[in-house]
């Protein structure tokens, strides 16, 4: 759009002037040349041919039977095609960037939703591709509360009402079982180290009952652990708000994790499920492999102190052993350490009351779904619609306005092409 | 002016009989030869035709609109044409005065004609859009995506483009 100067108070009159005449109005007498340029011009408009006009009136009365160009409803339906086209698009790209932003949840914490797959943090270098999937139970996941890989020997929320007693006096078989295996030979260590590869799992369970079952889930959380030889690390309840809570670091066999899992998520309604695996098969075979060497020179120190024949020989001989006889132990610690991480695997359990008194909220189980269970999915659902529409919108609006970016500028090139025809060659 | 066309097509055909001569008068000047006239004149009305039901009333009036169509096609003509041959400046010979008209006014005419094949063709469409089309600055301004203002002063200087053509030696 180009600006031109401003008309001058002349130029303004003798514009207006040509109006006048134009209208047919009387102008003033010194600018009756503009009158009478304005006849002139209009004299000179070129007149349509009878046969022409005959013709393009008749076109008219009928309504362009023979059309010079293409139908306009052609257009249309090619509109027809290409809105629900782009509707579609758009949908894909909401569907696609939800499913991405869901994904994008849990990547630093590598925890995993309920359902799914438990995620896999390589820990050595070397990553596990299979696991057994987990036992089907509703829940929502929650990435803020993933599992730490190693969870806290004892967590004490509350000294009070303690409800479980520490049943840590199975480890010690554990320990002296793994410390049995270690001590086999390098031979036996190096079908060891091609055996199955090591996995340190852990999983968090949120279960919610009626305030007053709280208590009786906490027993039965106790009987299930027992029923599948773990033991119960640590354990505290607290009352909040008039609401009770039992928490419970617990350390199941990692061979029945999943059906552990599977019969304390019966104890309750699941609001929060989740499973990390971690990939341990590299530092246990380091350990191994470092626990080797050191026995290997053990053994050729004590063939060299057989054959010493001076006592300052001999005096040095045994510092060396005794340098690598506590190397060994604390490698056979070690390696105990990584085989109990991947013997037992840790749960997270917290047992959480609602409500006063919810009396459809089942019985011994705790697993019916309320009416508070089914306001809160309502609001779930409800909060879950608007951040779909709010990511619509986020990605819509850019491109709407990128949109008319466009048609302004195809719009304004269009009209320069056009008008172009009007400049000299 | 202002009532909506895609009610019926008599308020189509009430537009064809306000603007049909002027339209054809702005065509043939800005193209210069006849049949390239009605053939736009023509294919103008028809695509306004098609296209009543877009008419917009906030964007302007009908003759505004129809003019618009016919502006595009007549561009699009002289853009295909310059692309093939030289392009046509020059009024056609029938637009000579009738022998019976006043000896003035047939000079004066002829000499307007002539001032007007001189012009450059942007101060022709001009003139024709004003002259021949009676559109009002507003109309215009709509028409060439301008200020009302600016299309006025852009008239103001065909117009004296035009005077002082007419006023030049032969």
């Amino acid at each position: 759009m180009r600006q031109r100067d401003p008309l001058s108070p002349e130029e303004a009159r003798e514009l207006d002037a040509l109006e006048r005449a134009l209208a047919g109005d009387p102008v003033d007498s010194d600018l009756c040349e503009l009158e009478q340029l304005v006849v002139d011009v209009r004299a000179t408009a070129p007149e349509m041919n009878p046969g022409f006009a005959a013709r393009l009136e008749h076109e008219v009365a009928e309504g362009f039977p023979q059309s010079q160009e293409h139908p306009v409803p052609r257009r249309r339906s090619r509109r027809r095609v290409l809105i629900p086209a782009g509707g579609v698009l758009a949908a894909a790209l909401v569907a696609l960037v939800v499913v991405l932003g869901g994904r994008g949840g849990d990547d630093s914490t590598a925890s995993t939703a309920l359902n799914g797959p438990p995620s896999v943090v390589d820990g050595a270098g070397a990553a596990a591709t299979s696991l057994d999937s987990a036992p089907a139970a509703p829940a929502r996941s929650d990435p803020e509360a993933a599992l730490p890989p190693s969870v806290p020997a004892a967590k004490e929320k509350s000294a009070a009402g303690s409800v479980a007693a520490d049943q840590a006096a199975r480890a010690p078989q554990r320990s002296s079982a793994g410390a049995s295996s270690s001590s086999s030979s390098p031979g036996s260590l190096a079908t060891q180290s091609s055996g199955p590869r090591k996995q340190e799992r852990s999983a968090l369970l949120v279960l919610r009952v009626p305030n007053a079952k709280v208590d009786a889930t906490s027993d039965g959380v106790i009987r299930t652990v027992d029923r599948f030889g773990g033991i119960i690390a640590s354990s505290s309840s607290a009352t909040q708000g008039g609401h009770g809570e039992a928490t419970f670091e617990l350390r199941i066999p990692t061979g029945k994790l999943d059906d552990a899992l599977g019969a304390l998520s019966r104890l309750g309604h699941v609001t929060e499920r989740q499973q990390n695996l971690v990939d341990i098969t590299g530092s246990f075979t380091s350990a191994q492999d470092r626990l080797s060497d050191a026995r290997a020179e053990r053994r050729g120190l004590l063939k060299a102190l057989g054959r010493a024949s001076t006592q300052r020989q001999i005096d040095s001989l045994k510092a060396r052993l005794r340098n690598v006889r506590s190397q060994i132990a604390r490698l056979n610690g070690d390696l105990e350490a990584l085989r109990r991480r991947a013997d037992l695997s840790s749960v997270s359990l917290t047992v959480r009351g609602a409500g006063k008194q919810e009396p459809g909220a089942g019985s011994g189980s705790g697993g019916g779904w309320s009416p508070g269970d089914a306001a809160h999915d309502a609001v779930r659902v409800l909060e879950v619609i608007a951040g779909v529409a709010l990511i619509a919108l986020a990605i819509i609006a850019p491109l709407a306005l990128l949109a008319g970016l466009v048609a302004l500028a195809v719009r304004a090139t269009r009209r320069r092409r056009r008008e172009g025809a009007l400049d000299p060659a | 002016m202002t009532e909506p066309l895609n009610t019926t097509t008599a308020s189509f055909d009430a537009l064809y009989r306000d603007c049909a001569r002027d339209l054809y008068a702005y065509v043939r000047t800005l193209l210069g030869d006849e049949a390239s006239a009605e053939d736009v004149t023509a294919l103008a009305f028809e695509r306004a035709y098609r296209r009543r039901c877009t008419f917009d009333v906030k964007r302007g009036t009908r003759r505004a609109w129809l003019f618009g169509i016919a502006r595009n096609a007549a561009l699009d003509e002289l853009r295909r044409r310059s692309r093939s041959a030289p392009l046509i400046g020059e009024l056609p010979d029938e637009l000579a005065p009738a022998p019976d008209e006043e000896a003035d006014a047939a000079v004066r005419r002829t000499t307007v004609r002539a001032a007007l094949a001189t012009l450059p063709a942007r101060d022709r469409e001009l003139i024709a859009l004003k002259f021949h089309g009676g559109l009002s600055n507003a109309e215009l301004a709509v028409l060439l995506g301008t200020s009302e203002t600016n299309a006025g002063t852009r008239v103001h200087r065909a117009v004296m483009k035009l005077r002082k053509a007419c006023h030049a030696p032969a």
